[in-house]
């Protein structure tokens, strides 16, 4: 069923020399106006100009009849499909309902209220009012309360470390007196069973303890909100009293924030219409943002204010992300992975499931992704084919296929997974990145995975309102011996540009919305280096104006 | 034009569907959103009018491809209507749908399928008559592609086009799978309607959605005709009998299965069941054109004013668009009135995040918000706020008198609420622009002016100065350009389809000029891009295509996007205006005589900054020919390039040479500092520049140049001071230099060497006798720019030998002999005549020699030791003996 049609138009007129016949293809639908049409026919075909009106009138009634004989066989067409059978009424029916009951208010199904969804309604209701402060505060004695536990965890685990250290020691210095080698195999099984044991009651206490604190912050949040929706007389406050009161005593310890290097810029993108946004260099550690860093202010322990601000936007639509460089295997063992768990763990997350859950939904996401993936690859494979006399492409990939299947939950350079939290420092959502060995080494390239990566976070970014970003400069997270003066150099110059095209790229259609985006360059960077990054700015970015107030 | 009346404004809401991925389109650049093309297509409907149907009046574009879609309404709809009495009476149905029909066939003309046609759409004006609305929404969607959801009710809707199933849009094409629905899916609504109306119930209340999409399928196979098959099924066959011969024909073959048999509405129409209808109806006539060939008065009837009749709401006589922008003045944000009608719940985004991603760029994971569901739910603006804003106005403010031009009567009226409106006026633009009681005076009156177009064309000049409204910018522009005659016929004339060579060079040009701009970014933009810059390259053989021309047609085609004939009218008026001969296929002299200009203003109004430009060799041929050749088109964002405009096109050719230096201006303390390198990258990407500074620095920049200086041998040259009386001789400014008559005390062409050689510009013994007063000949003309008793501007200094001077002298002037005049280390040497140079630096320097190069050497040397202002006399003191203004200077005391 064709959009347009072309047809034959032919118009008589008579002249000085007789009769003349002009014949003339004419899409149907007419694209431009018939006035036009006649305007080219005259020019082209030098007609006379006493027989203009006759020809726009003869065009017009030939157009419209045409354009309504196509509708009509098309219209004609579609009913045949039906009546030949070629579409079934009942398959038809199904799509048109799903269309309806998917696409349109008026026939869906209404969603029915989740808790979560309410839950959230009325924190951000509560952090936006006086309450404020006392959620904060309270989240805050939870979080001491965890940091006690995994404290003692800590020590106890530790201990019974030790004590089967020596345990072995002891027994391995004996070996062959008074035990054999399966005395030590069953002494070092019964340590490690010990040790699970000990993790594993730890774990359950913590869990516990994380659940009871949960639920007992959602009843306290429902209660205070029903409080202030009834409140003529405030007795949330009273409520709000008890609770300040019990915050605890500041410890022994000393609790310090660690003075972090950085410096900003406001920036402007784009050659006619300008943005602004700003940039901030940051010299710190990764895992600096997410810790959540209490502090003593007059023996009382106060949280940070990054906490107030990260606390007050978690459901606004100002968030905060991060990226986090990890490698290809999905779980938090090792590495930078187990410290960023041991973070989230530090604290309850009162809004989302702890990490450990959040991966698993990650992992069933990564099924679907690696379907795409694959269909995607097969689908290259055989478009390479068709333009390719049979290279050995099919052999190969057909061997890739397999090695894929094996690999099974690995991921893949490039491939990135969000984690959502509540209860972190400076973030809301951690973009974890997956790099590979690569990333090392001083000649990667705009076409990176890991680039193409952060170009696609970046655009989620501007899709989800996540208004600041936190990059790391040097696709790494730590110093090492590569990473030679003209190696970071070159490498702060590529992600700059990169990050300035991709912003630039997402701006276009966009609103004039301006965004944060931190560099994050790992600590032990000297600051020699560190200024010289930052001397790269001016001359990557146009900074904006700067106010000059004269005085005159 | 479409009175507001007793309309309101109605505002809805959907979501665009976004791009699952980033894909290129077929020319390699990333796909349009949705929203952008929706937007683009809207454009056209907003133009449409007709008795019978709603008018859309705005789209705007809001986060993650929302749409918001502003249009007339009426509270009342047949759907609420249905069961009353009144449609009982056979007549007032037939009524209404002969109304319908005749909405219907207006659309169907403009090539717009209705689609969702169903009783809540049909909205009643009044007690009998009815408006369409939603019409728009198949059309303006590209035929349902660009959203998600499915247009039109399906209790409506045709067999053949529930046939074709939903929608699948083809994504490599952009376009979607099955064929466009024709009109005449309309007339099976229709017979729906009325059906329904007759029936004065719903059909299929509480049936589910299935099981009417399987009955209305069900009608393509059955062998018995679809409204006897409903009558059984639903049970009315008795009310059918009742019904009269005509009115059962009508719902049959409005009940067509076949598209072929079921007739269109504009033969519909012919029924003999409208009979009556038809002989009430009268013609309607799309009234009136500014810009037209026939006689504008024909179809002009002038009311009767009767007493009876006096409504004191004098709102709803204003058009509908100037209400809407009025009310948008007052503080009516669109998407504040949705969020108060809880219609933009959308759900926290931390909660939509997806869970994954890989480097492909799809995601995975992600929730889909519910709001983004289609929502069809009107919400009314309410008025009250705008009204109450205007409340103050008096009643004679809405119809203004335009007096004759020589009682310099005060245009704005003071009024109680805002005190004095000419007060108004010397405020910010900006602050102008959102002052809903000024703009309220300045819209009315310009909507006058502009009816009287040509004969008030001095009247509107004369407003123009004081400030543009952005509502009627498009016809103001039109009207300073003297644009006249039958634009339509002319543009509809030029080939605008046979290819031709520079089709390539536009077609890569377009998608890279000023695509920020949403509505020029969309296809339909682009399409009209090629078009107007097409019909430009084709009726204008003498010129070539230059990169930049798709700049200088941008704002025109911004503001008159539904105007194509009028951008480019406007267009070809500007460039003769503005940029003569700068498209010839070899345009360096016209280029390069302009840059030399250039050069000269620039030292002639800021010496250190040209003396350090020309020290680092950072001449302005690096800079600004972007400038020039598209007026700043290219170098500002749109909303600047409108207030720029707004002044350049009051001013003459030579304005934009001033603009220029004015940017310097506000450049210069960066400029001072920087070196060559520094300073290329500041014009690779210029900064924010202010541009009402830039505005009000190029008119003070402008009046401090004498107007010879600026002189370009290649700009347009008159053709007769034919249009004189055309505009009030107020304008110094938009006089040019070469509409005067010549004579021996003119400027004469130049070469580019010369210019070049020469620092300084040259100035015409006219200008010299002009701006000296030195008692001038009767044909000097352009109008004093002193005000009354203050000193002349100008300081003249007489470079020829001490001897030479006596002989023979200016009046007034000062002699500091060239050969004596400076010091071995370049300093001027100390005298009378010296300190009398440094106590007047604030005035225009004339530096007057013999023919020689004496003269230009000595302002070449001021202009080192940075002297401002210094200019050098045309064809030097020779030129003024036959004006007897010399004299022989006193002798030495």
């Amino acid at each position: 069923m064709p959009h347009s049609v072309e047809k034959e138009f032919t118009f008589t007129f008579s002249s000085k020399e007789g009769k003349s016949k002009l014949t003339v293809p004419v899409t149907i639908p007419l694209v431009s106006s018939c006035t036009e049409l006649v305007g080219r026919l005259q020019k082209m075909h030098n007609l006379p100009c006493n027989v203009i009106d006759e020809l726009e009138k003869k065009l017009g009634e030939f157009t419209a009849r045409e354009t309504g004989r196509m509708h009509d066989q098309n219209g004609e067409e579609n009913l045949q499909l039906l009546r030949q059978g070629k579409v079934n009424s009942n398959t038809l029916v199904d799509r048109w309902t799903k269309a309806y009951c998917k696409e349109v208010k008026e026939y869906a199904t209404i969603q029915e209220e989740d808790p979560m969804r309410t839950f959230a309604n009325v924190y951000h209701t509560l952090i936006h009012s006086p309450a404020l402060e006392t959620l904060l505060n309270l989240e805050h004695t939870y979080a001491l309360a965890m940091e006690n536990i995994i404290r003692q965890r800590d020590k106890d685990l530790k201990h019974l470390e030790g004590k089967h250290q020596s345990e072995m020691e002891v027994a391995l210095q004996h070996v062959g007196e008074s035990y054999r080698d399966d005395d030590i195999n069953s002494l070092a099984q019964r340590h490690f069973d010990n040790m699970q044991l000990g993790e594993g009651k730890w774990a359950g206490e913590l869990s516990q303890l994380r659940e009871e604190q949960k639920r007992e912050y959602h009843d306290w949040v429902h209660r205070v909100f029903e409080d202030t929706q009834a409140a003529n007389t405030p007795s949330y406050v009273q409520r709000l009293r008890t609770v300040s009161a019990t915050l605890p005593a500041a410890e022994d310890e000393e609790r310090q924030v660690q003075n972090r290097l950085e410096e900003s810029f406001t920036i402007h993108l784009g050659a006619q219409m300008k943005t602004t946004h700003n940039l901030r260099l940051l010299c710190t550690h990764v895992l600096d943002l997410c810790r959540h860093k209490p502090h003593t202010v007059g023996g009382i322990v106060v949280p940070q204010p990054q906490r107030l601000q990260t606390a007050m936007s978690l459901y606004s639509n100002s968030l905060c992300g991060l990226i986090l460089l990890v490698d290809n295997r999905l779980n938090s063992y090792t590495g930078i992975k187990r410290d960023f768990a041991g973070v989230c763990e530090q604290s309850t997350d009162f809004h989302f499931p702890d990490v450990g859950r959040q991966l698993l939904a990650v992992e069933q996401a990564f099924a679907a992704a690696n379907a795409v993936r694959q269909a995607r690859q097969l689908q290259n494979v055989q478009e390479g084919d068709s333009v390719s006399v049979h290279s050995n492409g099919s052999g190969s990939s057909g061997g890739s296929d397999n090695q894929d299947r094996s690999l099974g939950a690995k991921l893949h350079t490039g491939d990135f997974y969000l984690t959502k939290h509540s209860n972190l420092s400076e973030v809301h959502a951690v973009f974890h990145l997956v790099v590979d060995e690569s990333v090392r080494t001083g000649d990667i390239t705009s076409r990176h995975p890991a680039i193409l990566s952060i170009r696609n976070i970046i655009r989620l970014c501007f899709r989800y309102d996540i208004q600041t970003l936190t990059i790391p400069l040097l696709l790494t997270h730590e110093m090492t011996e590569e990473m030679t003066i003209p190696w970071c150099l070159k490498r702060a110059e590529l992600l700059f540009k990169c990050v300035k095209g991709f912003m630039i790229e997402m701006a276009t259609y966009s609103s004039q919305v301006s965004r944060t985006i931190q560099f994050l360059v790992p600590r032990g960077l000297s600051e020699e280096m560190f200024a010289q990054i930052s001397n790269m700015v001016p001359g990557i970015f146009r900074l904006s104006n700067t106010l000059v107030v004269k005085t005159s | 034009m479409t009175t507001l009346g007793k309309a309101d404004f109605g505002v809805t809401t959907f979501y665009a569907a976004s791009h699952p991925n980033d894909k290129c389109g077929p020319n390699g650049l990333p796909l349009t959103p949705n929203s952008i093309k929706v937007m683009g297509r809207f454009q056209v409907l907003a133009t449409l009018q007709h008795p019978q149907i709603c008018r859309y009046l705005d789209i705007a574009k809001s986060k993650h491809e929302r749409m918001l879609v502003v249009s007339e309404y009426y509270q009342t709809n047949l759907l609420s209507q249905l069961g009353s009495e009144k449609y009982s009476n056979e007549r007032n149905v037939v009524h209404v749908v002969y109304q319908i029909l005749e909405g219907l066939s207006f659309l169907h003309g403009k090539g717009i399928t209705h689609r969702s046609l169903s009783l809540d759409n049909v909205l009643l004006q009044s007690q009998s008559d009815i408006k369409l609305a939603e019409y728009g929404m198949y059309y303006m969607t590209g035929w349902g592609s660009d959203v998600s959801f499915p247009i039109g009710s399906p209790h409506y809707t045709a067999p053949e086009v529930l046939c074709s199933g939903p929608v699948v849009v083809d994504e490599e094409a952009e376009k979607c799978v099955q064929p466009v629905s024709g009109p005449k899916s309309d007339t099976w609504s229709l017979g729906i309607i009325l059906l329904q109306l007759v029936l004065g119930k719903k059909l299929w209340e509480g049936t589910p959605l299935a099981e009417v999409l399987q009955k209305i399928l069900g009608f393509v196979t059955e062998e018995m005709s679809p409204l006897d098959s409903l009558a059984v099924s639903q049970g009315f066959t008795e009310k059918l009998k009742t019904l009269s011969k005509d009115m059962m024909d009508l719902l049959r073959s409005c009940l067509t299965v076949t598209p072929s048999r079921r007739p269109a509405a504009e033969e519909l129409m012919k029924h003999p069941v409208f009979r009556e209808e038809r002989q009430k109806a009268t013609p309607y006539l799309n009234g009136y054109s500014m810009f037209t060939t026939r006689l504008r008065c024909r179809d002009l009837e002038l009311p009767n004013y009767d007493d009876e009749e006096y409504d004191p709401d004098h709102l709803s006589q204003r058009s509908m668009d100037e209400v809407y922008y009025l009310w948008r003045l007052a503080g009516g944000e669109l998407e504040s009135v949705l969020k108060k009608a809880g219609m933009v719940k959308t759900r926290p985004p931390i909660n939509l995040l997806p869970c994954c991603g890989i480097p492909g760029g799809d995601v995975f994971g992600q929730e889909r918000d519910q709001a983004e569901l289609l929502d069809r739910t009107i919400i009314v603006l309410s008025q009250e706020q705008l009204r109450s804003r205007l409340q103050d106005i008096e009643e004679t403010a809405y119809y203004p008198l335009l007096e004759d031009e020589s009682v310099d009567t005060p245009q704005l009226p003071s009024s109680p609420s805002a005190c004095d409106l000419s007060q108004t006026q010397s405020l910010p633009l900006i602050i102008r622009e959102r002052d809903i009681e000024y703009q309220f005076h300045r819209i009315i009156l310009y909507e006058r002016l502009l009816k009287a177009y040509p004969f008030k064309r001095p009247h509107i000049w004369k407003e123009a100065r004081v400030d543009v409204p952005p509502l009627v910018r498009a016809h103001i522009w039109a009207a300073l350009l003297e644009v006249e005659g039958d634009i339509e016929g002319t543009y509809a004339n030029i080939d605008k389809e046979t290819p031709i060579t520079t089709d390539r060079q536009i077609e890569v040009d377009i998608p890279r000029c000023h695509q920020y701009h949403e509505l020029l970014s969309s296809p339909t933009a682009h399409n009209k891009f090629k078009r107007v810059l097409k019909a430009w390259v084709v009726s204008h053989p003498q010129y070539v295509y230059w990169q930049g021309l798709d700049s200088l047609c941008a704002p025109f085609l911004a503001l008159n996007f539904n105007h194509e004939a009028l951008a480019y009218a406007c267009l070809s008026r500007f460039i003769p205006k503005y940029l003569n001969k700068f498209f010839l296929k070899d345009n360096s002299p016209i280029i390069q005589e302009y840059l030399a200009v250039f050069a000269h203003l620039i030292t002639f109004h800021e010496p250190e900054l040209s003396n350090h430009l020309e020290g680092i060799g950072f001449i302005p041929d690096l800079y600004a020919i972007p400038w020039f050749l598209t007026m700043y088109a290219h170098v500002f964002p749109m909303h600047k390039i409108l207030h720029l405009w707004d002044t350049l096109l009051l001013g003459n050719s030579s304005f934009p040479l001033c603009i220029g230096v004015a940017i310097l201006y506000q450049l210069r303390d960066r400029l001072l500092s920087f070196g060559f390198n520094e300073c290329i990258l500041l014009f690779s990407d210029l900064p924010e520049i202010d541009i009402e500074r830039c505005v009000q620095d190029s008119i003070r920049i402008f009046c401090a140049t004498p107007k010879s200086a600026a002189y370009r041998q290649h700009n347009k040259t008159s053709k007769q001071q034919n249009k004189g009386e055309d505009r009030p001789n107020v304008s110094y400014y938009s006089r040019d230099y070469h509409e005067q008559p010549q004579c021996e005390l003119s400027m004469e062409p130049i070469t580019v060497e010369e210019l070049k050689a020469e620092k300084c510009p040259r100035i015409s013994a006219e200008d010299l006798i002009e701006l000296g007063e030195l008692s001038g000949p009767a044909y000097s003309r352009s109008p004093s720019k002193k005000r009354l008793n203050s000193k002349p501007m100008i300081l003249m200094v007489d470079v020829r030998s001490h001897e030479e001077y006596r002989k023979g002298m200016i009046a007034g002037s000062i002699n500091i002999p060239f050969m004596t005049a400076f010091s071995p280390e370049g300093e001027l040497s100390p005298c009378p005549a010296v300190n009398t140079l440094n106590s007047r630096r604030n005035q225009i320097v004339v530096v007057i020699g013999n023919r020689g190069r004496n003269a230009a050497n000595f302002a070449n040397e001021l202009v080192r030791l940075n002297y401002s202002r210094v200019c050098v006399l045309h064809k030097g003191i020779d030129v003024l003996k036959t004006t007897g203004m010399l004299t022989v200077a006193p002798p030495d005391i």
